[in-house]
């Protein structure tokens, strides 16, 4: 699902008007997307043969798809940035932050679990707005604003814990939480068909969200629009697009989905506390820059976002197993990761040339 | 949307486990005393020892585990510190290594509000549980915990800090993660130790988050006395880094404040030596690691159960000053030994 913008004056008129130009496809194997499935599907079987408790579901491979499905959100919510060649370094403050409001509505207000969802939703939003409306309005650049943002909230988020809560963190805990934490497809069943004991429940709002965004970027005019705004501002600018609000948007959906990967968080481990996103920002930009997403904008890859969060999952949790010490684990996961995307560019050059060649 | 979605899924489905209680299987019942708390086969317990991350303080916990091994012949003892202060890193781990066959753990949680969620995870699993080095925040899931009592801790190092002034002055207090239920604690530690005085001592500054690394530490700690060095006659650190790091800049300063570290790095035990730092408060790591091992070994063989499950033991903490420098190490293992009588004697039961 790489949803690239057009060049500008690319003919997409009726087909016959003149012969068109043989299109000299990349062969189906350069996909960047096939080949992070690939090695995420060779790999976790290289580590299932190696120690066979990889494929343990309980243990191993429901905790493994719980954590890509929070990971991967937060990966969507760079990517969004992303897509209009902006970034947001206060991704993981402002899940943080989100958590923090919904923490408060079932601390104080006592709210049921899917409001206070939504209220985390809406402080997430509204923070991101806030962030895009700067930078819309002052010109600085989002990385100077995000940065200033991100400290801002470490102060103002751990300002409030420490006045609202005596442990730093709102522990209690609205029906339905503990569920949502431990249960996973195998607890629904339609009849005498249960689902898969791998794949937790908290998934769920990860599908929603890669459905969402697919639809946004592949179907909208509103999503073209944001990848216009980020592969040439100004031609955007030129076209009609009202790139201000478009920048808005888009970091407003970043908020909100850095705000839902908070609240995930927060599920996973049990409270709502100030020191969730601390680890955030790093695999937001491994997760959609593994998958596809241009740093400079113009190019977003919404499934890319899953299976690059995926491939780093896969590789940290497989070496964990393999019973790797920590500076042995970071260096093996850093040559993973280069081998990775090295391997993409070298399929990507030899591809390219077996095309040059065959013209 | 999301919330809609939850909701048409739960009401055209049928939830398996919805009449089932989500935290796992309840307390075990304690059994009359009176049996032997001499564990009779440990070889088929893997104790994992896992502290929130890497640091010094639980470096001690690696070769008392190791030793408890020996001892105990117990099938395997590991220490592994890769969770890097991160609850949810820490959650893989330990299921991780619950997958590599592990049966009991030993764990410094790195959120005290988030770790009972862990240990109920892991003891609906059927593994033994203790909370090693630190407690959680409010009731406690695990199986026991064996821990520094923070707070006392930090009392302590903050009585001697202010004894040493004469009874009288301004202190200040170097610290960890302020959003941290444990630095919460040891705030209220130092706090209580300066009411006591009736106002003749006073809390300058709480200085928090500067417990990263040494280099955050030595850092705050020397604007801090650029800053206000005049106004402090006495620091009180309750976290590691900011105490090395008080060690040495009130030496290198020429500063009169009087320091109280905690824990027992060869820099700040020569500093006592020396006189430049007056006391610390030393913890029993070796006491968590090696009485809690032996412990879970009992609970995981099923040979003794808890009187009362989820208690909380204090391991112990010492202040030590010139006096008694060279002759800490004796109290701290007398400590250690009676840990492990009044586990045998008051915590389990054993049959």
């Amino acid at each position: 699902m790489t949803m690239p913008v057009l060049p500008p004056g690319t003919d997409t008129g009726p087909a016959g008007a003149t012969p068109p130009r043989p299109v000299h496809r990349l062969p189906f194997w350069v996909n960047q997307r096939l080949g992070l499935l690939v090695l995420v599907i060779g790999l976790s079987a290289l580590f299932g043969v190696l120690q066979p408790a990889f494929l343990d579901a309980r243990l191993v491979l429901f905790p493994l798809v719980r954590d890509v499905s929070t990971l991967t959100v937060v990966a969507l919510a760079q990517m969004v940035v992303l897509s209009v060649g902006h970034m947001n370094l206060a991704v993981g403050r402002m899940a943080a932050f989100g958590a923090l409001f919904a923490g408060f509505g079932y601390d104080r207000l006592d709210l049921p679990l899917p409001l206070g969802l939504l209220l985390c939703l809406l402080a997430g939003a509204a923070i991101g707005a806030l962030t895009g409306w700067i930078i819309t309005r002052t010109g600085v650049s989002s990385f100077v604003v995000t940065l200033a943002m991100d400290f801002a909230l470490l102060g103002l988020v751990s300002l409030l814990y420490s006045a609202l809560t005596e442990n730093a963190a709102f522990t209690s805990r609205p029906s339905g939480l503990a569920e949502l934490r431990s249960y996973s497809l195998a607890d629904i069943c339609v009849g005498p068909v249960c689902g898969s004991p791998v794949i937790p429940q908290l998934a769920q709002f990860t599908v929603l969200a890669l459905v969402g965004l697919g639809f946004l970027y592949a179907r909208t005019r509103i999503g073209r629009e944001l990848l216009l705004t980020g592969a040439n501002p100004a031609a955007a600018e030129l076209s009609g697009i009202p790139t201000g609000r478009r920048l808005i948007l888009a970091h407003t959906l970043s908020g909100l989905l850095a705000a839902l990967a908070g609240f995930m968080a927060a599920v996973g481990t049990g409270t709502f506390r100030a020191s969730i996103g601390d680890d955030f920002m790093l695999p937001s930009f491994l997760g959609s820059v593994l998958g596809g997403t241009l740093l400079t904008g113009g190019v977003v890859s919404v499934l890319g976002a899953l299976l690059g969060t995926s491939l780093v999952g896969v590789i940290r949790k497989g070496l964990d197993l393999l019973g790797v010490g920590l500076e042995s684990l970071n260096i093996y996961l850093g040559c993973v990761l280069l081998l990775a995307l090295s391997a993409d560019r070298v399929r990507t050059v030899v591809a390219h040339r077996k095309v040059v060649r065959s013209t | 949307m999301a919330v809609a979605v939850l909701a048409a899924a739960s009401a055209g489905c049928t939830l398996k486990n919805s009449g089932e209680p989500a935290g796992g299987r309840g307390p075990a019942s304690a059994r009359a005393g009176g049996g032997s708390a001499v564990l009779a086969d440990g070889s088929a317990t893997k104790v994992a020892l896992v502290p929130g991350g890497a640091h010094p303080y639980f470096q001690p916990w690696k070769s008392a585990g190791a030793d408890a091994k020996k001892t105990y012949r117990l099938g395997d003892v590991t220490f592994d510190e890769t969770a890097e202060w991160d609850q949810q890193k820490q959650n893989n781990l330990l299921s991780t290594l619950a997958a590599r066959g592990y049966n009991a753990f030993g764990v410094f949680g790195v959120s005290p509000t988030d770790i009972n969620t862990t240990f109920a995870d892991l003891k609906s699993q059927g593994l033994a549980v203790a909370s090693l080095g630190s407690c959680p925040a409010g009731r406690n899931e695990a199986d026991f915990c064996l821990s520094t009592d923070v707070e006392l801790a930090a009392y302590k190092a903050a009585k001697a800090a202010i004894d040493a002034m004469g009874g009288k002055g301004t202190i200040v207090h170097l610290t960890g993660n302020n959003v941290d239920a444990n630095t919460q604690l040891r705030i209220k530690g130092v706090a209580r130790a300066v009411k006591e005085t009736g106002g003749k001592a006073k809390l300058l500054q709480t200085v928090t988050d500067i417990d990263k690394d040494l280099q955050t530490a030595q850092k705050a700690v020397s604007d801090l006395l650029t800053a206000k060095g005049k106004q402090i006659q006495g620091i009180v650190s309750t976290a590691y880094n900011p105490a090395v790091a008080a060690a040495d800049a009130v030496k290198s300063s020429g500063s009169r404040a009087k320091v109280v570290a905690i824990d027992d790095d060869a820099k700040i035990l020569s500093s006592i030596k020396q006189g430049t730092v007056t006391a610390t408060v030393v913890q029993n790591p070796v006491g968590q690691a090696e009485v809690g091992a032996w412990a879970l070994a009992l609970l995981q063989t099923k040979q003794c159960t808890m009187r009362t499950p989820g208690r909380s033991v204090d391991s112990g903490s010492f202040v030590v000053t010139k006096k008694n420098v060279t002759t800490y190490d004796r109290a701290r293992k007398a400590k250690t030994g009676r840990l492990k009588k009044q586990f045998a004697d008051d915590v389990l039961a054993c049959g």
